[in-house]
């Protein structure tokens, strides 16, 4: 009863989600077909037209029952390399960041264990990091300012998991689960 | 005289034979890949693939030294250790096969390996094989750059120095925890993953003390560097970071300077420190060698004292740490016979379980010449440099240069740098697994809360107050670094 | 020092260092998608150790060592234990019920609902897809200006000079906090001794 009352409330929310995605791709799609903007578009956007087209590919996958993961993985390496192939060294990596930075978001949205949050949260920290490190290397290689920051990242990455875990440990005593989605005593 | 007298002598032989044993072959295959292979590869007029050849081999001799010393290392370190313990417990110990159970590991090594290889069922095949796998990489890897350090840099094994080697070394000890809770967890069994539980809990404690133990070496020492570290140390036991991170070398060179030694020149710290100013004349008494490196008079001998009392603590710290990071008695909670069958590898058997052991004794290994490196000179012979002077070292030496001066000129065969400084690694090292095995066979197993207790409340503290203490003190007196 | 040379040079050549930045990224990705969607958390923790161990080769690459030896240090013991608590925390055959009933969710449902449904389960991978696109743009659309001199190879005492000197305070900042997380997790994770009872059944 719980559940389904749940998602109704929610089907306001995948409206407005869904037509965020149908927006965009007709935007794109908008572009694409003004043959003024098309000419610009294939010289300068083709990496990001070969993106979207392999988002797509990867949602009709999934759509006809394939894995997740797997998709998942393929489609985030085919793009990673459709749109880094082209570029600078600090480009890649800093593409690399944000890839492992989505990644990271998207099992701390999605997935249902604590400690699996915990753990995505590590895998953005450390995103950032290479972010860091990166413009380090490529523009300030003689003072490595980046690099400093990304020592102090890691204190905050430490601090963050041990009292994380503490709270996931207080909350397992109290609750018996760790499950996010039965995380809800402050729901009314 | 003495009742077990021809046990220990039998004892003294294996080892002798043992140790030749390991390390003629090591010699003489970094010898074929890193000197003789290039030398017949570059003969003549050789082409570009040639001398690329010849170049991966030398870049490759460390690594291939390794793998060859690891397995023979470990058998020889399996027939000490049972050996030693008979002795200590007047027992006969192996002594069936070959001469006096000489060859007793080796055939044991054999019917290891000839053993079935058993996956439990409902364990997780893939974890279950990578853990020996991670469990054994460190140890390959991680004592590369000490390599560097117990040749005495040689051409061949520079290339495995880091400007920040000690780190190094410490962030491959850290990764075998994670082996053994991953075989804990994937044998699919309690006692497995109470021993890989509590490896993790006893790694995560000790780990605390060992690095603050070698950390404050590399405050004495003011670097990172193993190779820097262990030349430093040059000259006798008076300069071993033992005795107080070179608090006693001001004495070294004060009683050089008084028996009139030709030694290379003091560095000065005036000349150092600011070279523009004109450099004051090397002192040439006594009182004022010692004055120039204990500036304070009297406030600078208590803490020259003080940091040898502090090394001293260091040194026990870090062997009680490496003790505990390496599984081995009285720390053997993740393995406890008696309580957990024997912990993380309940379920291995034949070549996994094989790794699993070849791995511990090679982690001994290096946490032993860790303890050389860090605090007892390296390869560095124990006799001070005025002592050796005085020796009739002279002859000795001329004749044996004659007779090797063909295998040390013509093929390269003998470099008597590394080869001295090797021979005292060799016997450091050993002492120090001996100590272990001492241990081993005198104290009884920690209990776990015990263990934690003296982790957190005794060593932790105690690593810390050394760590201070060793900030203020070498102020006073000029040390390393 | 001469093959130590020749060995540099060639590792540092472009091409090569390319290739090895596609290939640990590749594995960095793919570890990545291993630990957001293994079905089991343990597994997941061990996987995120290698996607670590990876970033920590790019750090290499990007001669950042001490860097990269910190994060093997600190994540391998620190993901260990991370691990060690899923392992306290999680029942296996609850962890199997929730997988079990996860795939079933929408199967009743036809039509429009269904699709709804699925929508909602995509707005996470819409979310992730989304920053990453933003922030892709982002970089494509700056120019850098990447300096060619090269970082000097004992930056750890540049590392050390800067900590103890111009960022002394974020340094001594990042101390308290540190102290101030350990207190806390303490203090959270201490067991209250007033339920003996509770306490014992957990155990």
């Amino acid at each position: 009863m719980q559940d389904q009352g749940f998602m109704k409330s929610t089907i306001g929310k995948d409206f407005l989600y869904g037509g965020l995605v149908f927006l965009t791709i007709c935007a794109f799609l908008g572009f694409l077909s003004n043959p003024a903007t098309r000419d610009v578009i294939i010289n300068n956007y083709y990496d990001i037209g070969m993106f979207f087209g392999i988002v797509g590919l990867g949602l009709f996958f999934i759509g006809i029952g394939a894995r997740t993961p797997g998709v998942i993985a393929g489609g985030a390496i085919g793009s990673f390399i459709v749109l880094t192939a082209p570029q600078d060294a600090l480009v890649r990596y800093l593409s690399l960041s944000a890839l492992l930075f989505g990644i990271g978001m998207y099992g701390m949205i999605k997935s249902r264990n604590a400690v699996r949050v915990l753990m995505s949260i590590e895998l953005m920290l450390n995103a950032v990091n290479i972010n860091l490190i990166a413009f380090s290397r490529f523009v300030d290689p003689v003072q490595v300012k980046g690099q400093l920051f990304a020592i102090f990242i890691l204190t905050v990455a430490a601090a963050e998991a041990a009292v994380g875990l503490a709270i996931v440990l207080a909350v397992y005593r109290n609750m018996s689960t760790v499950d996010m989605n039965k995380f809800n005593l402050l729901k009314w | 005289m003495i009742p077990n007298a021809p046990e220990i002598g039998k004892l003294l032989f294996i080892i002798c034979f043992w140790i030749c044993a390991i390390f003629l072959p090591v010699w003489l295959v970094s010898w074929a890949v890193g000197v003789l292979l290039p030398m017949l590869l570059e003969q003549g007029s050789p082409s570009m693939a040639m001398t690329a050849t010849a170049e991966t081999l030398r870049a490759l001799t460390p690594i291939i030294s390794v793998m060859v010393f690891i397995p023979i290392n470990a058998m020889f370190m399996v027939l000490y250790e049972r050996r030693a313990l008979a002795l200590f417990t007047v027992r006969l110990g192996p002594n069936r096969v070959g001469p006096d159970g000489l060859l007793q590991t080796a055939a044991d090594a054999v019917k290891l390996l000839f053993k079935e290889d058993i996956t439990p069922r409902g364990a997780d095949a893939f974890m279950f094989t990578l853990a020996p796998i991670i469990f054994f990489a460190p140890s390959i890897f991680g004592a590369l750059p000490l390599l560097a350090a117990i040749t005495n840099n040689h051409s061949l094994y520079q290339i495995t120095n880091l400007p920040t080697g000690i780190f190094y070394i410490l962030a491959a000890a850290s990764l075998p925890v994670v082996a053994l809770v991953m075989a804990g967890w994937s044998s699919n069994n309690k006692y497995s993953l109470v021993g890989g539980l509590r490896a993790a809990a006893q790694a995560i404690s000790y780990e605390i003390p060992l690095v603050l133990s070698l950390v404050t070496v590399c405050l004495m020492a003011g670097s990172l560097d193993v190779v820097k570290i262990a030349q430093q140390q040059d000259g006798g036991i008076l300069n071993w970071n033992i005795a107080g991170g070179g608090a006693l070398r001001g004495l070294d060179k004060a009683i050089q300077t008084k028996l009139g030694v030709e030694t290379t020149p003091l560095i000065t710290p005036q000349q150092s420190s600011d070279p523009t100013e004109t450099p004051v004349a090397a002192p040439t008494t006594f009182e004022e060698v010692i004055h120039q490196y204990y500036p304070f008079e009297f406030l600078s001998y208590i803490s020259a004292g003080v940091l040898i009392f502090c090394s001293f603590i260091l040194l026990g710290l870090y062997l009680t740490g490496a003790c505990a990071e390496i599984n081995r008695i009285p720390f053997d909670l993740p393995e406890a016979e008696s309580e957990l069958v024997s912990g993380y590898n309940t379920e291995y058997s034949g070549i996994k379980f094989a790794i699993f052991f070849l791995a511990e004794f090679t982690n001994l290994f290096i946490v032993s010449s860790i303890a050389t490196v860090m605090f007892l000179g390296g390869g560095d012979n124990p006799i001070p440099q005025w002592l050796l002077n005085k020796m009739p070292l002279e002859p000795i030496q001329k004749s044996l240069g004659a007779i090797l001066s063909p295998f040390i000129n013509g093929l390269h065969l003998i470099d008597p740098d590394t080869f001295w400084a090797a021979f005292w690694v060799i016997f450091k090292v050993y002492t120090f697994v001996f100590i272990a095995i001492l241990i081993r066979g005198t104290l009884p197993r920690f209990r776990i809360d015990q263990l934690m207790d003296f982790g957190w409340k005794r060593l932790v503290p105690l690593s810390l107050i050394a760590f201070l203490v060793v900030v203020f003190a070498r102020v006073l007196v000029v040390c390393h670094g | 020092m001469d093959q130590y040379m020749i060995l540099k040079d060639y590792v540092s050549s472009a091409d090569a260092e390319t290739a090895l930045f596609y290939v640990i990224a590749i594995l960095a990705i793919s570890l990545s998608v291993g630990v957001i969607s293994d079905r089991n958390i343990i597994r997941s923790g061990f996987i995120l150790i290698g996607v670590f161990g990876a970033i920590s080769g790019l750090f290499l690459m990007l001669q950042a060592q001490f860097l990269a030896l910190a994060q093997v240090m600190i994540y391998a013991v620190g993901i260990t234990l991370v691990v060690v608590i899923a392992l306290m925390l999680t029942n296996p055959r609850s962890e199997r019920e929730a997988v079990i009933t996860e795939g079933d969710e929408f199967s009743q449902e036809t039509g429009a609902v269904q699709f709804i449904q699925r929508l909602q389960q995509g707005t996470p991978a819409f979310v992730a897809v989304f920053s990453f696109f933003t922030i892709y743009l982002a970089i494509r659309s700056e120019s850098w200006t990447p300096v060619t001199e090269k970082v000097s190879t004992d930056n750890v005492k540049v590392l050390g000079e800067a900590l103890t000197t111009v960022y002394s305070l974020p340094f001594e900042f990042a101390s308290v906090l540190l102290l101030a997380a350990l207190i806390g997790a303490i203090m959270l994770a201490k067991a209250e001794k007033r339920q003996p009872a509770i306490e014992s059944a957990e155990d």
